[in-house]
């Protein structure tokens, strides 16, 4: 065997998703390796008030269990921006999983750019700058040759976005999806157990199932984003989040999802591709429906020409499970380079 | 059940040409009949008839109606069944309050017909929910069936989740 090839690549942001991907990235090297002949070499690790940048690879050991080692590591270089320092970086692939503002995509949508513009391949777990500016984005990337690419940002390692390659040939008519574990807990439980969306929702709170602001959960604007990430790329639409009619969960009641049951249906957060339009809202859902899932799961339904309806369900959240979805889009770069 | 009337060219092969949409779209075809003692100009009129999933039934009908015209096959006449024309749908807010008999006479206004209503409330004042299942023209879409209940909606401030 020839050998191996070097990939130099950064991450930016070192939260629950990015630590996830370096466990996984220490765990896995030795595969790559044997299986896609490539070696990752850590160049940068970029942090809010600083980075780690080591142009001979960064020793993960002792590295990820605690943040102060990195700060006072000799590498570390306080209060230095990513934005300002990616063109400096010989690097082929910058990994983004920065917390980001929904409203404006910011910072992620900034670092995902300045790659692009520097030639470097990008990998993002940030649905926002891809439901704000995913023309942009893309465009961008077309225009300087460079891959982008952000399975994690829908349903996390469920292969949603990159089944679009095994369906070349098909045609995507419609998606129906559950794409917030959340609303489909919070719901799930008001369904087997009569009790009231707060109570639900407090419940779920308290699992972790639930932020401590739900909002961009129960409103359905996380669902919307997801499903423009979805229509743009799967069905090859050029959607916003503005075009997306959405409602959330916060109006049902324990007495519309009894009257569900009569007709046997259960009421479910749908995220929808049809027609050229986009809806999210709740839906009744026939019980045997594939969709009627339970707890956290999440679920996308989609409607094909030649193969009929495909169902791809999984977890979607998670650190280790949008790690795992980096990592699938990082083999998928390094085999088209 | 889906009736489809076409004008088929009398040469071999017109008949896959015409069967191919409908299947490759879901259909699941019941009958064929080809009225050979009409042939009018080298076409036949053939009539069939077929099933389509009630969820997908307007979506696949568009695609199977644009995948005949590509084939060169002269579309005559496409009816629904109006077995397949029922939604099924909960209306939650003030729906006593907001006058539960004008909702109803609205939707007969435009020939919706309520097939079935199941109502939970704890006092009549109080937010409550109904279940109603509906049977709809055929003339009407889906989304023209939605567009008016969510009038309604809109109006009488109700929060509608439909199947």
């Amino acid at each position: 065997m020839c050998k191996a090839m070097e990939v130099k690549i950064c991450l930016i942001g070192m939260g629950n998703v990015g630590k996830s991907f370096l466990k996984l990235l220490k765990e896995k090297g030795d595969n790559f390796r044997i299986n896609f002949n490539f070696v990752c070499k850590l160049v940068a690790i970029f942090e809010h008030d600083g980075a780690l940048i080591n142009n001979d690879g960064i020793d993960l050991d002792n590295l990820l269990d605690d943040n102060a080692k990195m700060r006072n590591n000799q590498y570390w270089i306080p209060k230095v921006k990513a934005q300002d320092l990616i063109s400096t970086l010989d690097i082929d692939i910058c990994i983004e999983t920065t917390p980001t503002n929904p409203n404006t995509g910011e910072p992620a949508l900034s670092h995902i750019i300045e790659a692009l513009r520097n030639n470097i391949d990008v990998i993002s777990s940030n649905k926002a700058p891809f439901y704000l500016q995913y023309g942009k984005i893309k465009n961008l990337a077309e225009n300087m040759d460079r891959l982008v690419k952000f399975e994690a940002t829908v349903a996390s390692c469920v292969p949603v976005i990159s089944i679009k390659e095994s369906l070349s040939g098909n045609t995507i008519s419609r998606i129906r999806a559950i794409l917030n574990g959340t609303t489909n807990y919070v719901l799930s439980r008001m369904a087997t157990e009569g009790i009231s969306f707060s109570v639900a929702l407090k419940e779920a709170q308290e699992l972790g199932y639930a932020e401590t602001d739900p909002t961009l959960d129960i409103s359905g604007y996380d669902t919307a984003g997801k499903l423009v990430i979805l229509s743009n790329e799967l069905l090859g639409w050029s959607k916003s989040i503005e075009d997306v009619k959405i409602k959330g969960i916060t109006k049902i009641t324990p007495h519309a999802l009894e009257l569900a049951k009569l007709d046997d249906y259960v009421i479910k957060h749908l995220a929808i591709a049809e027609d050229n339009k986009l809806v999210v809202e709740p839906r009744l859902v026939k019980k045997d429906s594939p969709l009627n899932i339970q707890g956290t799961l999440n679920i996308i339904e989609l409607q094909t020409k030649f193969a009929g309806s495909l169902i791809l369900m999984g977890k979607g959240a998670g650190g280790f499970e949008a790690a795992a979805a980096i990592l699938n889009d990082l083999i998928s770069i390094v085999k088209k380079r | 059940m889906i009736y489809l009337e076409v004008k088929l060219p009398d040469i071999p092969g017109s008949l896959i040409e015409l069967i191919k949409p409908i299947s490759q779209n879901g259909g699941n075809i019941h009958g064929i009949l080809h009225h050979h003692d009409k042939k009018i100009n080298n076409t036949i009129p053939v009539d069939i008839w077929f099933e389509l999933s009630e969820e997908l039934i307007e979506i696949s009908l568009e695609n199977i109606k644009k995948d005949l015209i590509k084939n060169n096959i002269q579309l005559v006449k496409i009816s629904v069944d109006s077995k397949n024309k029922i939604l099924t749908f909960i209306l939650t807010g003030h729906v006593f309050d907001s006058d539960i008999t004008d909702t109803i006479k609205r939707f007969d206004s435009k020939n919706i017909k309520v097939l079935e209503l199941h109502a939970k409330f704890t006092e009549v004042d109080e937010i409550s929910s109904v279940l109603m299942k509906v049977e709809f023209p055929e003339v009407m879409t889906k989304f023209e069936l939605t567009n008016e209940i969510e009038k309604i909606c809109k109006e009488k401030n109700l929060f509608l989740i439909r199947s």
